[in-house]
């Protein structure tokens, strides 16, 4: 079970070539590939860059953190038990709390807390979708088999099983055209920047197609003849990757395409897929969102949660935070943080850090060093990842525990 | 450790005990017999005057998996306005995990069981669950709209298959029971129809929801999982769905069925109003049938937000949303989900009749092992407002007095008033604990005879009973004093029941190639490992009998 993307694919052949290094044998997905290919040899961990014992650093890091004021438990890339235990620890520092990627998330999140609306999940596009309308960039770009395991086969439940392609203001990779090789694709290479135009001229003219207008670049015709075959279908899907829009307010972008899918089902059935899911963001935000009663971007320090999504975006909170916990155990990639600030790094062995960290612990990769709870990009399925080489590698939430138990006692609340 | 509970006043309807004074002994998390007295307890706890029960257990509450997280996402600016707990358990209609173990356990429960585990969400509400501390929980896994099941149904499989397929996936799930929702209802809304009547084919799979429901509560006999089917029936919410939930009755035709939040399904559509109470008809039913069994789902007034896997009712509704905003999922080819926040409201004539058809059920249905105390928590109400329901259905001076209150018009309208009925805590007692436990056939609890498992309440009898119920004095659970005078004094983890009946294996070679050509998921990572559930520990298994009901 892939654990990188969010799209979940089980069926790899994965090789063990000693000493374990993993090659991916059965997909040329190039997530997967890098995913799986990152596994250089343990390290011990660092205290301002002297090697430690695991012990002693988790000292360390308790005692850095126990003296921050504004502290910042971010990165979160790792799996539901490293999410509880950075949440537990956040809880007990009164810390800021936000996963590296949630800016993708975030243009979602806010459109659902706004307004909500009407999704679907990847089972129902496979078997139940015959018109598929991809907003903005081919979201292929993120999670490579998108098209190869749940739009190529034929939807097993419409009869008969027909399915064509609408690409709105994105063109299609080359890879994304091979996958759907033989199914009818369409191209409206519009504006990338105005995707939300184009859906507002397509919601316009659901009722009456012939009173299109161009929009985005669209001429007024293509528009006219998408809303028709929008109203026509039995079950459209409308699929974005937010992450992949250009501009800062592309959460209004989403709101329009969620705005035309819930106009589109006036006439007949249709359904969003918003996909985000990277380093396990979607399970993070789940995790965060059932312990807290809300989601991502929150803070901690009044004792109750508070949850804001501007203040509390782990790149703005940087500039206030006087300590950082960052966990990346997907990927061994580390922001450069303001020069002098507090950090205690959990990533995997041979990170390179712009400065180093006053803490850092080399933690095991989810799915790869040990089993892992991560969730699907479509939020509904939970995966299991098996683990699959031993490293000697501590996996992210034995060593936050550690930390939250290094820590100087307090009474639990309530 | 030997703790001697002294002197109380023992309510244990399933032992039949009615306020009788005696002592309890506990021992290694379990009630034991009375040692004699030779004993010498290592901790004594002076009960007299004070009511003593079991733990009470809730058969249907919206706890955990997708849908409760949608809505807690939803519900944002609640948990704004209620983040000044000092403690920091935010939200009513929408509590965090932490805050409902917290309140559960507050309020003296000591099991809850979410009702609605969708196969493909079981992993996470499993997760979920596993983070709700201090009391056990468990999942009723949906089935009755999943592709596969109608598929096999459609192809004329047998009772037999149907339920090798229902064993299958409670096994594959960890569920406790199954649970349909509006049977072919959500699959037909995905091919565009926003209603099925209950003998009309499927827009696909061309079975009715009446083959549907009749194959499921089979199934369910068949493998002798000890809680029948629980049913949230057809056209939640729509006035005039009584004879729907009367054809239900008819349509299991003697096969034990219970119907969830029967308050939604008890609709007239007479009166000038052309919305009225068939409460009346409904309790009939299940007074003079012993196989029916219900909970009421009371709705109680102010702000909530509605939960369901049914989508082609919530699809309805969302005209009412309150904020103006909702969500609906189709999901995994198994069901969908719908969330939409309401506010019942004291002065609209719809609301405070849907109060009174709730109450009506209470006071009518005779057996209170058959009527089950719930809001369907958050869609009636948080389950928080328990205790004010209870002294609703124990205090009838309070009960006029509140509907005194309400929409003028709600008098002539209901026969609530003539209602003289009060419970008792005998009563009490048996609706909140040891009839949940034997309805979902957890047969060391609810009760409070020597091997029970020690999850014990006590309270002040107090002539105010929102108020006793409210806050009890001591609260164990597995022995352990949990909660004292309404504070948390203790963290512990709770349990997951689950069932696992027998099933002939051969059924997985046909949906192992299913899940190979639709789901995407082989069939062997869909199966929840017990290694998964807390852990690896925590897992209770409870008897399924075949044949045997
Ligand atoms: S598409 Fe995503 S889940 Fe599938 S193999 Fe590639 S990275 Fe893994």
């Amino acid at each position: 079970m892939c654990p990188f993307c969010g799209l979940g694919c089980d069926d790899l052949t994965i090789e063990e070539e000693p000493p374990s290094t993993l090659t991916v044998r059965s997909t040329d997905c190039p997530v997967a590939r890098e995913g799986y290919s990152r596994t250089t040899a343990a390290e011990p961990p660092r205290v301002a860059g002297v090697a430690v014992p695991l012990a002693e650093a988790v000292e360390a890091a308790a005692a850095v953190l126990a003296a921050a004021q504004t502290p910042l438990v971010a990165g979160l890339g790792t799996d539901v038990d490293g999410a509880r235990a950075a949440l537990a620890l956040a809880e007990r520092l009164g810390a800021v709390v936000d996963h590296a990627l949630s800016d993708g998330l975030y243009r979602n999140l806010t459109v659902l807390q706004r307004t909500g609306w009407i999704a679907t999940t990847l089972a129902e596009l496979r078997n139940r979708c015959d018109l598929l309308l991809v907003a903005g960039p081919d979201p292929a770009a993120l999670h490579p088999r998108l098209f190869e395991r749940w739009v190529a086969p034929a939807p097993a439940l419409q009869t008969p099983p027909s399915r064509e392609m609408v690409f709105l203001c994105g063109e299609p990779l080359d890879s994304t055209r091979a996958a759907l090789s033989g199914l009818p694709v369409t191209v409206l290479a519009g504006d990338p920047a105005k995707i939300e135009d184009a859906a507002a001229a397509l919601a316009a003219s659901l009722p009456d197609p012939s009173r299109a207008s161009g929009a985005a670049g669209i001429a007024a015709g293509d528009i006219a003849a998408l809303a028709e075959r929008l109203v026509m279908a039995r079950y459209a899907v409308v699929a974005w990757a937010a992450a992949a829009f250009e501009g800062p307010h592309a959460d209004l972008t989403v709101e329009r395409l969620v705005r035309l899918v819930r106009d589109a089902n006036r006439h007949t059935r249709c359904a969003g897929l918003p996909l985000a899911g990277h380093d396990n963001v979607i399970g993070v935000n789940q995790v965060c969102t059932w312990r807290f009663g809300v989601p991502l971007r929150m803070s901690l320090a009044g004792g109750a949660p508070l949850h804001d999504p501007h203040r509390f975006a782990w790149a703005r909170y940087t500039a206030v935070a006087d300590a950082v916990v960052w966990v990346s155990a997907f990927r061994p990639e580390v922001p450069a943080f303001p020069t002098g600030q507090t950090v205690v790094a959990l990533a995997p062995p041979g990170t390179a850090f712009a400065d180093e960290p006053a803490v850092f612990i080399p933690v095991g990769t989810p799915g790869i060093d040990h089993a892992a709870h991560v969730f699907r990009s479509d939020t509904v399925v939970a995966l299991r990842a098996r683990g699959l080489i031993d490293r000697g590698l501590p996996d992210t939430a034995t060593v936050l525990k550690a930390i939250a138990a290094a820590l100087p006692q307090e009474a639990p609340a309530c | 450790m030997l703790t001697k509970l002294a002197g109380g006043r023992i309510y244990d309807p399933a032992n039949g005990r009615d306020g009788a004074v005696d002592d309890l002994f506990l021992q290694d998390g379990r009630i034991v017999a009375d040692p004699g007295p030779g004993a010498a307890p290592d901790e004594v706890h002076d009960l007299s005057g004070r009511v003593v029960m079991a733990g009470a257990i809730d058969i249907h509450s919206h706890i955990a998996g997708g849908k409760v997280n949608i809505a807690r996402l939803l519900m944002a600016e609640e948990h704004r306005a209620s983040a000044q707990e000092p403690c920091g358990c935010v939200g009513l209609a929408t509590p965090s995990t932490y805050a409902t173990g917290c309140r559960y356990a507050q309020m003296g429960y000591t099991a809850a069981f979410e009702p609605a585990m969708l196969p493909s969400n079981a992993r996470h509400a499993h997760l979920e669950m596993a983070d709700i501390p201090l009391i056990d929980t468990g999942g009723y896994l949906v089935l009755g709209n999943d592709d596969l099941l109608l598929e096999l149904l459609a192809s004329g499989a047998g009772e037999e298959a149907v339920a090798d397929y229902v064993g299958f996936m409670l096994n594959a799930t960890r569920s406790l029971a199954v649970k349909a929702v509006n049977p072919g209802g959500i699959n037909a809304f995905k091919y565009n129809q926003r209603r099925l009547d209950v003998d009309e084919n499927g827009p696909f799979h061309a079975i009715t929801p009446r083959r549907i429901l009749t194959a499921l509560a089979g199934a369910v006999q068949r493998l002798g999982i000890p809680h029948p089917l629980h049913l949230h029936g057809f056209n939640l919410g729509v006035p005039g769905n009584v004879e729907a939930t009367l054809d239900s009755i008819a349509a299991v035709d003697g096969l034990r069925l219970h119907l969830t939040h029967v308050q939604f399904h008890a609709y007239g559509a007479e009166g000038d109003r052309k919305f009225s109470s068939a409460a009346a008809r409904v309790a009939e039913a299940v007074n003079r049938r012993p196989n029916i069994s219900v909970d009421v789902g009371q709705i109680m007034f102010g702000q909530t937000v509605t939960a369901s896997a049914d989508t082609m009712a919530q699809m309805n509704n969302a005209g009412l949303a309150h904020p103006k905003k909702w969500v609906m999922m189709d999901i995994e080819c198994d069901a969908g989900c719908g969330v939409v926040p309401f506010r019942y409201r004291d002065k609209a004539f719809v609301n405070a009749l849907q109060w009174a058809i709730g109450l009506e059920l209470f006071l009518l249905i005779e057996d209170p092992w058959r009527v089950f105390l719930t809001t369907d928590h958050p869609n009636g109400a948080p389950f928080t407002s328990y205790p004010e329901l209870i002294r609703l259905l124990m205090d009838r001076d309070y009960r006029l007095a509140r509907m005194a209150e309400l929409h003028p018009a709600l008098p002539e309208h209901t026969i609530l008033g003539s209602l003289t009925r009060e419970y008792s805590l005998g009563e009490i007692a048996a609706m909140t604990r040891a009839a949940p436990a034997r309805i979902l056939g957890l047969s060391d609890r609810g009760h409070l005879g020597p091997g029970a498992v020690a999850d014990i309440t006590v309270y002040t009898d107090r002539p105010d009973r929102r108020a006793m119920f409210e806050k009890p004095d001591l609260v164990f659970k597995d022995g352990r004093l949990i909660v004292r005078d309404g504070v948390v004094v203790a963290f512990l983890q709770g349990r997951t029941h689950v069932v696992e009946p027998a099933y002939d294996p051969t059924i997985e070679s046909w949906m192992a190639r299913r899940f190979d050509e639709r789901m995407g998921q082989r069939l062997t990572h869909f199966r929840i490992a017990e290694e998964e559930i807390r852990g690896g520990i925590g897992l209770i298994r409870h008897a399924c009998q075949p044949g045997s009901f």
